[in-house]
């Protein structure tokens, strides 16, 4: 553990929080990504965009270890985590949310969110119930609250509303403590009060908290991301602020594919 | 949920004492009480044939409950393993002059016993690795695969399991010439075993498995290791139904390969289906049906009229899962569900409209 703190630290000087090398990931004769350089530092609130199939997702999964790259490496706080399985991930501070909601779905919203934190902290395994599991369950009740789940922390996952889910969804990777969130899409399937109330999460989280976000919503994105990332057919192909990729006219032909998808956009 | 009253202590353990008497709970422990006290009333052959063979079979039964409710695997393996620990004890407690085949170690058959259980529970946790990495009907192929595997090495491996067997397997003084201890020692197993896994359930360890059960993907993103989870789940499962064995092979007093075989192996499945694959107290629900349709459909009147003999038996059993399947996917213990909620929603109507809403967060609570 010395020795992982000690990368960790020399990493935290470096600043780079997220580090990948020329990552390519081919699904049979498919490529899927094509060599993907990425840097992310500690802090930053990174969108990635790009039309479906892009291969943001992709991306996602390499860096959260569902799959493992073709060729390429994956670097996480100086770590080389290219090889290591999902597993690991949450140790470093990763924490993800799925596109396609991914709960527990005959548990509770309370015990969806009190398992999500017993993963990091080596409890899985205990036949008793201890005091660190009240903690757990006291931050779970918390994190329900936060995402607007207080009155349903005693319902079934299965049988809250699509909204809600995905709700839940954001709340199980927020309730581990993260210090790297990345969130596929979490805008989907909510309205738009909801998407608002969204904005303003992601925007009140920690400063120290780094998020990656992939979202169509370009309200969404573009609010709460410092910096945009466009992909198009496995590769990067433009990068800037929001204000830039507003502008950017190559965003425009090969993303949006006309203005109307901007006007929307204007905060 | 915390309580805010000026006594919350009381409040606590109120609630507690409620959610302690749900009508399930009520149910069983009704149940509990009748199957003690039926050596008062019951015949002898009802308890110490009947009832006994209930209780081993629900214990066995309720081990494969045990992994596809809260584990999401459908074990086929449990029957063997059952079948381990009986070899182990027919190997051990035969003593060495005794005319009998196997190992005839001689030994002292509470020795036996531990000897048994912890060779079952290292078998299980090796069978339980390697099939661990596995879910769905492939989890089902491959515990079937052990099932056909364990009979043909006990069949093969001739010195371990006699050539017809292993016989004259006496249980221990306490048990020996006294059915009826053996039966409410079964009882009282029975009980453990099932508050031990309803118990388990809410451990950090049992929401874990169900969480595996539900999405094992999302399980190893959060850190979990989904593989480790599910191997000592199979091997606690091993470990009860090998408990199971060790009173099935004092029971019988013998055990052979046959005992082992595919057949014995389908009924512990049926069994399970028949009581309710979801349900713990299914599965000794379903062992008393199985076990009561083997001992009692001969002595219908008319039976022989219409040719069902004792013969028949399979394709009686075979009839009833199938009705049971089609009626009801979740077995007997769900049709009593589905008749519970239709009476709760007629009361209901009777009233106008009920408090619904209440009774539901009551249930849910952790």
């Amino acid at each position: 553990m010395n020795t992982d703190a000690a990368t960790a630290a020399s990493a935290e000087r470096s600043g780079s929080l997220l580090n990948l090398e020329a990552v390519v990931v081919a699904f049979g004769g498919l490529q899927a990504l094509g060599g993907v350089d990425l840097k992310v530092w500690k802090g930053d609130r990174l969108a990635l965009l790009g039309p479906n199939g892009a291969g943001k997702t992709t991306l996602f999964n390499v860096i959260a270890g569902d799959i493992k790259p073709t060729s390429g490496r994956v670097i996480i706080k100086g770590i080389d985590c290219t090889e290591l399985p999902a597993r690991f991930r949450p140790r470093l501070g990763v924490a993800r949310t799925y596109q396609k909601t991914r709960l527990f779905r005959g548990l509770t919203v309370e015990d969806n969110l009190y398992l999500a934190q017993t993963g990091r902290s080596g409890r899985h395994l205990a036949l008793l119930r201890s005091g660190v599991d009240a903690e757990f369950r006291e931050r779970a009740r918390a994190m329900a609250e936060t995402v607007w789940l207080a009155d349903v922390v005693g319902v079934t996952a299965g049988d809250l509303s699509h909204g809600q889910q995905r709700q839940l969804e954001i709340g199980m990777a927020l309730v581990t403590g993260p210090e790297f969130v990345m969130l596929d899409e979490p805008a989907s399937g909510l309205s738009r009060g909801e998407r608002e109330r969204l904005v303003q999460l992601l925007l009140s989280l920690d400063a120290d908290i780094t998020l990656l976000l992939i979202e169509h919503d370009m309200d969404v994105a573009l609010r709460a991301a410092q910096r945009v990332m466009v992909m198009n057919e496995g590769e990067t192909v433009a990068s800037g602020t929001p204000d830039e990729i507003r502008v950017d006219p190559l965003v425009h032909s090969i993303y949006l594919g006309s203005e109307a998808g901007l006007g929307g956009a204007d905060p | 949920m915390s309580p805010t009253g000026a006594a919350p202590g009381r409040v606590q353990s109120r609630r507690t004492l409620r959610r302690l008497l749900s009508a399930r709970n009520v149910v069983v422990a009704a149940a509990t009480a009748l199957a003690l006290l039926l050596p008062l009333f019951g015949s002898n052959f009802f308890v110490e044939f009947v009832m006994t063979r209930t209780m081993i079979l629900g214990i066995a039964a309720a081990t494969i409950v045990f992994l596809a409710a809260y584990g999401g695997m459908v074990s086929l393996a449990q029957y063997l393993l059952a079948g381990v620990a009986g070899f182990m004890v027919g190997n051990a407690v035969v003593a060495q002059d005794a005319w009998s085949k196997g190992l005839k170690l001689g030994w002292n058959p509470w020795v036996a016993v531990l000897f048994a259980l912890a060779v079952t529970t290292a078998v299980a946790f090796v069978l339980g690795a390697l099939a661990s990495r596995t879910t769905g009907i492939y989890f089902l192929m491959i515990t079937l695969t052990y099932a056909v595997i364990g009979y043909y090495v006990f069949g093969s491996i001739t010195p371990l399991s006699g050539f017809g067997g292993i016989t004259g397997i006496d249980p221990p003084g306490l048990f020996e010439d006294h059915p009826q201890r053996m039966y409410l020692a079964l009882v009282v197993l029975s009980v453990l075993v099932y508050v031990a896994f309803r118990v388990l359930a809410v451990t950090p360890f049992g929401l874990a498995l169900q969480g595996i059960r539900d999405d094992p993907v999302r399980m190893a993103s959060l850190g979990f290791n989904v593989s480790l989870h599910r191997t000592l789940a199979f091997t606690l499962a091993g470990f009860t139904a090998g408990l199971a064995g060790v009173f099935n092979v004092w029971w019988n007093g013998q055990i052979d390969p046959t005992s082992i075989s595919i057949g014995p192996t389908l009924d512990l499945l049926i069994v399970a289906v028949i009581g309710g694959t979801l349900s713990l107290e299914g599965a000794w629900l379903g062992a008393f049906v199985f076990v009561a349709a083997n001992n009692y459909l001969r002595n219908l009147p008319l039976v022989d009229h219409i040719g069902i003999t004792e013969a028949r038996f399979n394709t009686i059993v075979g009839v009833l899962v199938l009705l049971i399947m089609i009626l009801s996917p979740d077995g007997l213990a769900g049709i009593i569900d589905r008749i519970r909620l239709g009476l709760r929603r007629l009361v209901q109507l009777s009233r106008g409209s009920g408090a619904g809403p209440a009774e539901a967060a009551a249930g849910s609570a952790p």
